[in-house]
């Protein structure tokens, strides 16, 4: 039998070179993101286009990025961090993976207060709304004005919720700890497990669809998930998002829990001025447009503008007065209370 | 296989000064190898110690471990039953497209099991196109997803034991008035049990270290208990026990399986053999067994594979494909080829049956077992250690300290994937260096060839295809390996199996589906030339024995 290994060899070859060009400080910002979206291409490339820095990326999940970033040590190459909830860059934060952020402060003040960290270690630059969305042939939308009705027992055998491992459960309830104590999010939590119409599965996405094919009646979500169904070129999808209707929870109550799209310095960055162009630009007009066009997030400056219909019908909603560092605090205690009442 | 006996018994004990013997390199690649998983056993060991162990023991332990016995049990039952009726079909049957079936029953390997998780959930859910079937969901249904993409492992161990087995019982088990399938069941069956019982290690091993389908398909095993105590609970100590803990579980069922096959060993020390008559099957039967052999394929592989196609023609493809199919093979590839000769080491160092030879390569097998993201773990911590020494002894020196070396570069990543897999190169290795007779040695060397020129002029030969199918089947692996590759790959780096797992993890299967079947075409080419090589036993005496191609399973 003839021997491939030439064949392999000559694939790999000039792998070793491709991997270690040393790059010239600050002509270069290394990003370790826990985001993968379309629009953060769109930025990053935008980026690379007004400032001349180039970007390298790396995209993992933030546990295993704070791992990476710990374990480099010093030596770490990650100018700034970026992750998809609160609560990571909490964690970042306890491990003293941030630098404080300094020379900022006109970016930072268009950034609300209850978005940014207290200690001014990192901010978050677009947000997203954990909603409640519902069959509108089969729901009254009075019947769900805050989270806690939907664990109420006239909804036994209704609702789809994704697992209690997903980060935006847990920033929810978290959330639910610290305003409204462990016992109440522990009720609402075991209210949710016993109205549950099937066990948890799939994500978001999957949850508007079951409640779309009559799975379930109410399930909750991130608002996002449903305005990409909305706005898909998909006209199947487009069906989906017309057969459901969203509430904004707690209106009147205390608001909406709103989670965070986030980024810091890294303590040790090897580009510090390379790190503060980028979150300058994160918070630029553009960037801030890009994430409500291309991701359906809404920007962490309300005074920005964009084209997004779906959105823009979305907006103006009250949002939680809590700062998101307190999502973090009870990260942990929230899934301990998944834990006790059986959200699996 | 091998030769023994009272003559050349001498000469092995003496290979050692024959031989080509890197014992040394052998003992380095395989403490190396099993390195992520001792720093995770040290993490667990070491790590501060909360209530977090006492949480989980009265709310979800025992949900986990009943997850994880029924996800692997439904794994085993599924792909032992699929596993070993095709093998019996294939193997002692004659009917329409037998000789096709024969390496395309192995293909389903080339299947990720998350992406075929991703697109079986898709076409049953609720609103999906198949929902009038039941949902695939729950530990069932993941352990249906792994029985289908893996029971090739189940297959070609048992298809090879079968043809390796002698017609003598089920004929008399015939002319004593069993049917065939009594005398299936009574006489060719149990003789199977320790190829087909090693092939279901390997599928639950796989199974029990799975995250990706078991966490979008809702069934909580132990994989999901590790992964929670490290993202929800924040404590990759109490992460690092769960895992010893999955770790263990591993472990034992490699121990069984390995003590039936010693004890299966000493029954089956028959010396006569007599080759079967496989048996033509009449038309309808043989269509029949045509069906039989093609569903395992289409469900495994054909049927997830298309429904990703087809939302990946619905919706604008991902930029940057091409790249990241570029970067996969090319850690693929360079990690087969790494394995061929890491593996090829350990080979020689079992043959020289020194210790330290035989017990690196076990310790060097053992890293198979671990959840793909702890091994990454263990890496992280490996490398995070090595780089705060260098550090330290570089700031004693100049004051500054070392430039990072090595995460986030191609060595540690390889490094990474050589821990994990090279137990499936060890295999293919050995048997091709198991044809290598003593007796070569010595005429060799009595011919004048020095140990180095000998490994080349005459090992080489005997064993290059035995070595390219090591390296092949660690290529497979490495191409849908997933949580190591997405924390040490270097920066813009981006590979199929982390573009298909971004896309999904944002609930984007249309535009996940493209990466995931550029994956399944690039694992295919490699996987039909494993199947036809492994399967080609009657093409040709020189072929490789599945029993030792696969992990676990040499000696």
């Amino acid at each position: 039998m003839m021997l491939r290994l030439p064949l392999i060899a000559a694939l790999t070859a000039g792998l070793g070179l491709a991997a270690c060009s040393p790059a010239e400080p600050d002509a270069v910002v290394n990003v370790f993101s826990a985001r993968h979206y379309a629009s953060d291409q769109e930025v990053f490339r935008a980026f690379t286009e007004e400032t001349g820095i180039r970007i390298n990326l790396v995209e993992a999940g933030g546990d295993l990025l704070i791992e990476r970033v710990r374990a480099d040590g010093e030596r770490s190459p990650a100018d700034v961090i970026i992750t998809v909830d609160a609560g990571r860059l909490h964690r970042a934060a306890d491990a003293g993976l941030f630098q404080p952020l300094t020379r900022l402060d006109d970016v930072l003040a268009r950034v609300p207060d209850i978005l940014e960290h207290p200690q001014g270690l990192w901010f978050g630059f677009s947000t997203r709304a954990r909603v409640i969305v519902y069959a509108r042939d089969r729901v009254d939308p009075s019947e769900i004005q805050s989270y806690y009705d939907v664990a109420s027992p006239a909804f036994e055998g209704r609702v789809c919720v994704r697992s209690s491992s997903n980060v935006y459960n847990q920033s929810l309830v978290a959330g639910m700890i610290a305003e409204d104590g462990a016992e109440a999010a522990e009720a609402f939590s075991a209210g949710i497990a016993r109205n549950m119409a099937r066990a948890p599965q799939g994500g978001d996405t999957d949850q508007i669809r079951a409640v779309a094919a009559g799975e379930c009646d109410v399930a909750i979500v991130n608002h996002y998930y449903l305005a990409r169904l909305m706005n898909a070129q998909d006209s199947a999808d487009r069906t989906v998002g017309e057969a459901v209707g969203i509430v904004f929870p707690d209106q009147g109550q205390g608001g909406t829990y709103v989670n965070i799209s986030g980024a810091g310095i890294a303590a040790n960055a090897p580009n510090p001025e390379a790190a503060r162009a980028l979150l300058r630009f994160l918070m630029s007009e553009r960037a801030q447009r890009a994430f409500a066009e291309l991701t359906n997030e809404f920007p962490a400056d309300p005074s920005v503008t964009y084209d997004n219909a779906v959105l823009d019908g979305f907006a103006g909603f009250e949002a939680r007065e809590l700062n998101v560092s307190a999502l973090g605090d009870n990260a942990a205690e929230a899934q301990r209370i998944f834990d006790r009442t059986g959200w699996q | 296989m091998a030769v023994t006996g009272p003559v050349t018994q001498p000469l092995r004990r003496r290979i050692g000064q024959t031989g080509f013997r890197p014992v040394w390199l052998a003992a380095l690649a395989g403490l190396l190898c099993a390195g992520p998983l001792i720093a995770v056993a040290w993490l667990a060991i070491t790590g501060t110690w909360t209530d977090y162990l006492g949480h989980i023991y009265q709310t979800r332990l025992a949900g986990y471990l009943w997850n994880t016995v029924i996800v692997g049990l439904v794994a085993a039952c599924l792909s032992g039953v699929i596993g070993t009726g095709t093998a019996w079909l294939v193997t002692r049957h004659v009917f329409p497209g037998r000789t096709v079936f024969q390496w395309m029953l192995a293909l389903p390997l080339a299947m990720p099991a998350y992406a075929a998780a991703y697109g079986w959930y898709d076409l049953t859910q609720a609103a999906g196109p198949l929902s009038m079937l039941p949902t695939v969901r729950g530990p069932l249904g993941a352990g249906l997803i792994f029985g289908l993409v893996f029971y090739p492992y189940v297959y070609l161990l048992a298809r090879e034991a079968f043809a390796a087995q002698s017609a003598d019982a089920y004929d008399a088990a015939r002319t004593l008035g069993c049917s065939p399938f009594q005398a299936f069941t009574r006489t060719a069956l149990p003789m199977v049990r320790p190829a087909v019982a090693a092939g279901l290690a390997l599928v639950v091993m796989e199974a029990l270290a799975d995250y990706g389908t078991v966490s979008h398909l809702g069934a909580s095993t132990l994989t999901v208990g590790v992964i929670r105590a490290w993202a929800g609970e924040g404590s990759t100590p109490d992460a690092a026990r769960i895992a010893m803990v999955l770790v263990t579980i591993t472990f034992l069922i490699f121990m069984g399986e390995r003590a039936l096959r010693r004890r299966a060993r000493q029954t089956s020390a028959s010396g006569h053999r007599r080759p079967f008559q496989r048996q033509r099957l009449a038309p309808l039967a043989g269509i029949a067994a045509a069906l039989i052999c093609a569903a395992p394929v289409l469900i495994g592989l054909v049927i997830p594979a298309a429904r990703l196609g087809w939302r990946a023609l619905s919706t604008p493809a991902a930029t940057g494909l091409w790249q990241a199919a570029g970067h996969s093979i090319l850690l693929a590839g360079l990690s087969g080829l790494m394995a061929a000769f890491v593996g090829l080491a350990l080979a020689y160092a079992i043959r020289t049956k020194t210790l330290t030879g035989r017990a690196s390569a076990r310790i060097a097998s053992m890293g198979y077992g671990v959840p793909g993201a702890v091994a990454a773990l263990g890496v992280l911590i490996i490398l995070g250690g090595f780089q705060g020494w260098l550090d330290g002894a570089w700031r004693a020196m100049t004051g500054s300290p070392f430039p990072l070396l090595l995460t986030g570069s191609v060595i540690a990543l390889l490094f990474a994937y050589q821990a994990r897999f090279i137990a499936a190169a060890i295999g293919p290795s050995e048997s091709a260096l198991s044809r290598v007779t003593p007796s070569l040695d010595a005429a060799a060397r009595t011919l004048g060839a020095r140990p180095l020129t000998l490994a080349l002029r005459v090992h080489w030969p005997l064993v290059s295809s035995g070595v390219a199918l090591a390296g092949l089947l660690v290529f497979v692996e490495v191409l849908k390996e997933l949580p190591a590759t997405m924390i040490l790959r270097p920066f813009n780096m981006d590979t199929l199996a982390v573009t298909a797992h971004n896309f999904a993890a944002d609930e984007r299967l249309g535009q996940a589906a493209l990466p995931a079947v550029l994956l399944v075409l690039v694992a295919l080419p490699p996987m039909v030339w494993i199947a036809r090589q492994i399967t080609a036993s009657e093409r040709q005496r020189d072929a490789i024995a599945p029993s030792d191609a696969f992990p676990g399973l040499a000696e």
